[in-house]
């Protein structure tokens, strides 16, 4: 097998950025530990689950989709392609990987989104299986594993208590990885860790199925109650994909953006006439839960939500998606008791 | 601090109808988040220590919140100046809330709006600026414009436009923010250079003798951007030009919104 020494993630890094792939890795930054772009130099911190997803470098916060000049009463089109360098998602989490299925598919369901796709097809996903889960981490509850390898190109295991990483590939870019990786990987043996115990938190086909009967609820305004509506979730969240499309001009050049949007905002949802359907946090929150665990299951039998937890890490104001599917859950428990 | 007195009165305003809820703080798994109790047998989940850095004040702008008034707030000095402030600024009136008030040490308990400002009068007068955050602004102010632009260019880059911030801080209760006026867009809303200055920029000198240096923004912010030297850098101008601290009266008239004849300036007059 493959190994890797564990304090050496970086000369791998290194030796992928030297085979012409852009490394994203998790990595320190004025104490947050974010995935960005690998730099000579820059620690790999695999300790500490990053505060922001993988999606960042397939759907970034702001991207150029359309360029124009503009000349008087004329204007000129620019081609514009998608910036998608052959990139390295390294020592990225399963939870991270289990959302590209949902975005693959929302990304080239009624549109073939070129931007997302050019990325999609230079990206190699290398998630790491977790050792350590915290009092957040919820992927065994909606389906997923801290040592799932869905969407995975090669998986990096934790092997003799730490000391080691096994790499193993499991696609032809995961090989081409290996390939590319040089003296960074050796041969040898060495005994895979347990992965991190999960606890199943809630039943989410409970979930699901209280979600199917109460749009209409009291129970939206009490779930809610610390969200003060910022868009903190959903831009952490791995598999919130809505965006708004910008115009900006000057009087010489117009570019067209694609900026991540989120329903936390009430603006999300203002009518040019004033009126907004979902006028308060709590409409919103009820979107935000309907749409991972209702709508996207109903359209696409997929779940829109990994169990990553960096919703409920970040949140200053409290919230929890597992807290909220929790108490959802119990209702439907508490309705089973009354029939029975 | 005397958590058992802060869970009894607590549990004590909501039983004698004084408030119909109490926001506080609550553990989760070693958090400190915001817990909204509004029966009395709930209040003993009540806990606070300095890492309840949220901004309890902030509720007071939500919907869905305003039927369960009047509030009582779990509020630490800095945010009964943000409360005194939302009174200042004509947000909140005295009935509207009561004050769980936690200090550094004690508990000094149930108070009202006027209460509370004797108790800042008295107590907490002088509350210093973080020194940490003074240092850094020392340090930043050292630096040439080119260095300074490009410490902020780095921090800025970081912005994801989620605008946590602003969610966090009890002072930004405009219904309408200027990054949602779109009719036309007044700033880029794009988490790039151009926008991202703007909107750091706007979001602190809107705030320039409104912050009261809470802190909240700056622990929301998920990607840990030091909001508190601009908050401090231009709370600290303002007391030196204007003799002005927020949040200390709730009568007096705010620093911006107020102008005086007898200003140094000439075009004002």
């Amino acid at each position: 097998m493959k190994l890797i020494d564990a304090n050496k993630l970086s000369d791998l890094a290194s030796a992928l950025a030297g085979a012409g792939y852009r490394v994203v890795a998790p990595i320190e930054d004025s104490g947050v530990v974010r995935l960005k772009e690998w730099t000579e130099g820059a620690a790999i911190r695999t300790d500490v689950i990053p505060v922001n997803s993988a999606k960042d470098f397939l759907f970034p916060p702001s991207e150029v989709i359309g360029h124009w000049d503009i000349d008087g009463d004329g204007f000129t089109p620019r081609d514009v392609r998608p910036d998608a360098p052959k990139t390295v998602l390294l020592a990225v989490r399963p939870c991270d990987a289990a959302s590209l299925a949902l975005l693959d598919t929302v990304f080239n369901w009624d549109y073939r989104d070129d931007f997302y796709n050019a990325r999609r097809q230079a990206a190699t996903v290398v998630p790491m299986v977790c050792t350590a889960a915290d009092a957040q981490c919820f992927c065994t509850s909606v389906g997923g594993a801290p040592d799932a390898a869905a969407s995975a190109d090669a998986m990096l295991r934790s092997a003799d208590g730490g000391a080691k990483f096994i790499l193993e590939p499991l696609t032809d870019k995961g090989s081409a990885l290996l390939g590319a990786a040089g003296d960074a990987v050796r041969e040898g043996e060495a005994t895979a860790d347990p992965p991190a115990e999960v606890p199943r938190r809630f039943d989410v086909e409970a979930v699901t199925d209280w979600l199917s009967r109460n749009f209409e609820s009291d129970l939206w305004v009490t779930l809610s109650l610390g969200c003060l509506g910022c868009g903190a979730c959903a831009y952490a969240c791995p598999t919130c994909h809505c965006f708004d499309m910008q115009d900006e001009a000057t009087r010489r050049e117009s570019v067209r953006l694609k900026n991540w949007d989120s329903c936390g905002f009430g603006l999300f949802t203002l009518h040019a006439g004033g009126h907004n359907p979902r006028p308060d946090q709590a409409a919103r929150w009820r979107q935000r839960v309907m749409h991972k665990f209702a709508y996207i299951p109903e359209r696409f039998n997929l779940l829109g939500c990994t169990g990553c937890g960096r919703c409920a890490r970040l949140c200053g104001a409290g919230m929890s998606m597992s807290e909220v599917c929790q108490r959802i859950a119990d209702e439907t428990r508490k309705a089973l008791t009354h029939a029975s | 601090m005397d958590l058992d007195r802060l869970r009894r009165d607590a549990a004590a305003v909501l039983r004698d109808g004084r408030a119909k809820m109490v926001i506080g703080f609550r553990d989760r798994a070693g958090d400190r988040v915001p817990a909204f109790i509004t029966d009395p047998d709930g209040a003993g989940e009540l806990v606070f220590d300095e890492t309840c850095l949220a901004n309890l004040a902030a509720y007071l702008r939500k919907a869905e919140l305003k039927r369960f008034r009047p509030v009582a707030i779990v509020a630490r000095p800095h945010v009964c100046r943000s409360l005194l402030l939302l009174a200042a600024e004509a947000q909140i009136q005295a009935a509207d809330v009561l004050v769980l008030a936690v200090g550094d040490q004690e508990y000094h308990g149930v108070l009202d709006l006027a209460g509370a400002a004797a108790l800042l009068n008295e107590k907490y007068a002088e509350i210093p600026h973080d020194p940490e955050v003074l240092k850094r602004i020392e340090e930043i102010s050292a630096l040439s414009p080119e260095e300074r632009a490009a410490f902020w260019a780095e921090q800025f880059a970081k912005c994801t436009r989620c605008y946590a911030c602003r969610a966090a801080c009890p002072m930004c209760y405009c219904t309408r923010c200027i990054v949602e006026k779109n009719v036309p867009q007044w700033i880029s809303t794009a988490a790039a250079r151009h926008g991202n200055y703007a909107w750091n920029i706007i979001r602190a000198f809107h705030l320039a003798g409104r912050c009261t240096e809470c802190g909240a923004c700056e622990a929301a912010c998920p990607q840990g951007i030091p909001l508190m030297l601009l908050n401090v850098s231009l709370a600290r101008g303002v007391e030196e030009e204007f003799g002005v601290k927020a949040g200390y009266d709730a009568e007096a008239e705010p620093l911006v919104g107020s102008w005086s004849a007898d200003d140094s300036e000439d075009f004002i007059r």
